[in-house]
């Protein structure tokens, strides 16, 4: 059984995390910034990286789940840190302790395969389209391709 | 006096730095409407071979790995189903709409685009697709999204059933124009030509009435008088019975009237809900039988608008009739809703809707053939707005009442994917289903 220590370790390893320089490029690239009206340093990757390399509680922070585990900072970034596999590793600890408030569940098949702020973001951008939209944003992609093949094919 | 303070936000937004144009409707356009392109898919023909995400993934990577194409076959193995999952290039694409960073943009030609230097890959594209088309590679958790190969798509080439379709949908729509031009000869004819037409005709032995009408003078004469009345007001009837409402939406002068109020009314206010009941225009026509023989004569249509457009025309009834008031009165009701006459009030309509329950064929549109979201023209183009569009969207083939339907027929001359058919009423198939 893994601790919650070795998670985090685990995850600093996989992401590369300790090479961060604090440069800030991933917080610039970061789309967050455009989508929550509250973002702020403690939600950008910078800080999320900084706050598990300094060892604060980082996998009860409510921050984790605004990412919506985009390529944008692990692609700009100058020392091949990955904040989206850091993200991605932290949700799954998060996950692993029974921390689920804001992990989505499909309907269908019961995976987890967003984060609550990401879908109401997905659900503020449509509030202007027909309300049957919404019936299908609580299923993940694979259902949802599954239930187009039963209805049309 | 203190200075208002300015609480304006005047940090740059993406909505600054990349506008997004209002559509703009030209004359050009409106004659010749622009014909995306899209890919048919026919789940009739395809095998699941794979070779149109082998091909497809060559473009992406430069290399077959079917994982990182733009096109992912889904397979039933229980029940021997497969089925493509393609981006339809959405008319309203929802995945434009959902995109945080705006990277993703419909052309002048109808294909939907995800510009790559705008797009971070955060999947939110597929988030709002309702056939979750965008696909995330596995491997370097880039999206891909089917662009139509800019025109030429390697897929439909590389089929190897000929199950994907490249089209540009319908060359030329010749319902629409023969439509138009059948309601604009009739308007010519009942209302200049032979004036009061419609109301009652009579050429040697050919006498014809409207069917409304006859029963007004039937209510208010009190006796079933004339059973030639009663035989020339049934052409219209067998007309209904034979081809649904076909009067309303083809040959009334009013109905012509209101298709041309609404060319120039294109925005619609709404109509008020406790108005919106259908069955008030059965009570209308009840209304009008009744009024008919309480006063003694035809009470309805000395108001009615197809009547006193009929009656209008002349110097001398042009200026004389105060109740030619009538026809822009009701004509304005368009602003509200198409035809919002037809739908709630009209009891010619009324007495054609009640025939037409004995009506031979019918519309269907069958959801399989749908492509849903994408599209749903057919439930804006209809003027009397029976098509649901909840109910397509959710693969159910919608029922269409008949005896609304103003046979238009604007929903088959619309539809690019060929859903929409006339059908007998006793072929219970809609297209797309015929095998079961």
């Amino acid at each position: 059984m893994k601790t919650r220590n070795d998670k985090i370790a685990e995850a600093k390893r996989l992401s590369g995390a300790d090479g961060c320089v604090e440069c800030g490029r991933c917080v610039a690239a970061c789309p967050m910034a455009e989508m929550y009206a509250n973002f702020s340093i403690e939600m950008s990757p910078r800080g999320i990286i900084k706050k598990t390399l300094i060892g604060d509680p980082v996998v009860e922070d409510q921050n984790i789940w605004y990412c919506t585990e985009c390529n944008a900072g692990t692609d700009t970034c100058p020392q091949g840190v990955s904040c989206r596999d850091l993200i991605r590793k932290l949700r799954e600890a998060a996950v692993s302790e029974n921390l689920l408030e804001n992990a989505k569940t499909c309907k269908c098949c019961g995976r987890m395969f967003v984060a609550i702020p990401v879908e109401n973001f997905v659900y503020g951008r449509l509030k202007d389209e027909p309300p049957n939209v919404f019936g299908m944003l609580d299923i993940c992609p694979p259902c949802r391709r599954e239930m187009y093949l039963q209805r049309n094919a | 006096m203190q200075e208002p303070v300015n609480e304006q936000d005047f940090s740059l937004k993406l909505d600054d730095l990349r506008p997004r144009a209002p559509e703009k409707k030209t004359l050009s356009g409106y004659f010749m409407p622009p014909r995306h392109s899209f890919i048919l898919f026919d789940p009739e023909k395809c095998t699941g071979c794979g070779a149109c995400e082998m091909i497809c993934s060559t473009r992406n990577t430069e290399k077959v790995a079917p994982a990182s194409a733009s096109v992912k076959v889904v397979t039933d193995e229980t029940q021997g189903k497969t089925f493509a999952i393609l981006c339809q290039h959405c008319r309203k694409p929802l995945c434009l709409e959902a995109c945080p960073t705006r990277a993703i943009e419909k052309g002048k030609d109808g294909i939907v685009r995800i510009d790559r230097l705008f797009c971070t890959d955060c999947g939110l594209c597929t988030m709002a697709c309702p056939a979750a088309a965008p696909l995330k590679d596995p491997k370097t958790q880039a999206i891909h999204k089917c662009d139509l190969c800019e025109g030429d798509p390697l897929c439909v080439k590389h089929c190897p059933e000929n199950a994907l379709t490249f089209t540009r949908g319908k060359a030329f729509r010749w319902i629409k124009g023969l439509r138009w031009s059948v309601q604009l000869i009739s308007f010519l004819l009942l209302v200049m030509v032979f004036v009061g037409t419609f109301c009652y005709f009579k050429a040697g032995e050919v006498t014809l009435a409207c069917p409304t009408g006859t029963l007004q003078n039937i209510a208010s004469s009190g006796a079933i008088l004339l059973i030639g009345g009663i035989t020339s007001a049934l052409a219209l009837l067998i007309l209904t019975i034979l081809a649904g409402r076909l009067f309303c939406g083809w040959v009334c002068p009013f109905g012509f009237v209101l298709d041309l109020v609404d060319k120039i009314t294109p925005k619609k206010l709404g109509w008020p809900a406790f108005l919106k009941s259908r069955m008030t225009k059965y009570g209308v026509l009840a209304g009008a039988v009744g009024g008919s023989y309480a006063l003694g004569f035809q009470a309805f249509c000395t108001i009615c608008p197809i009547g006193t457009l009929c009656r209008s025309y002349g110097v001398q009834s042009f200026f004389k009739s105060a109740e030619l008031a009538i026809v822009p009165a009701l004509a304005s009701l368009e602003i509200a809703q198409r035809r919002s006459w037809c739908r709630y009030f009209c009891p010619v309509g009324a007495l054609l809707g009640l025939t037409a329950t004995l009506r031979l064929i019918k519309i269907v549109i069958g959801a399989k053939k749908c492509k849903k979201f994408s599209c749903i023209q057919c439930a804006e183009v209809c003027p009397v707005g029976i098509i649901e569009a909840d109910q397509l969207r959710e693969g159910i083939s919608p029922k269409i009442p008949m005896t609304e339907c103003i046979m238009c027929m604007r929903c088959i001359d619309r539809c690019p994917y060929d859903a929409a058919k006339i059908r007998f009423r006793w072929q219970q198939a809609a297209p797309g289903e015929e095998k079961t």
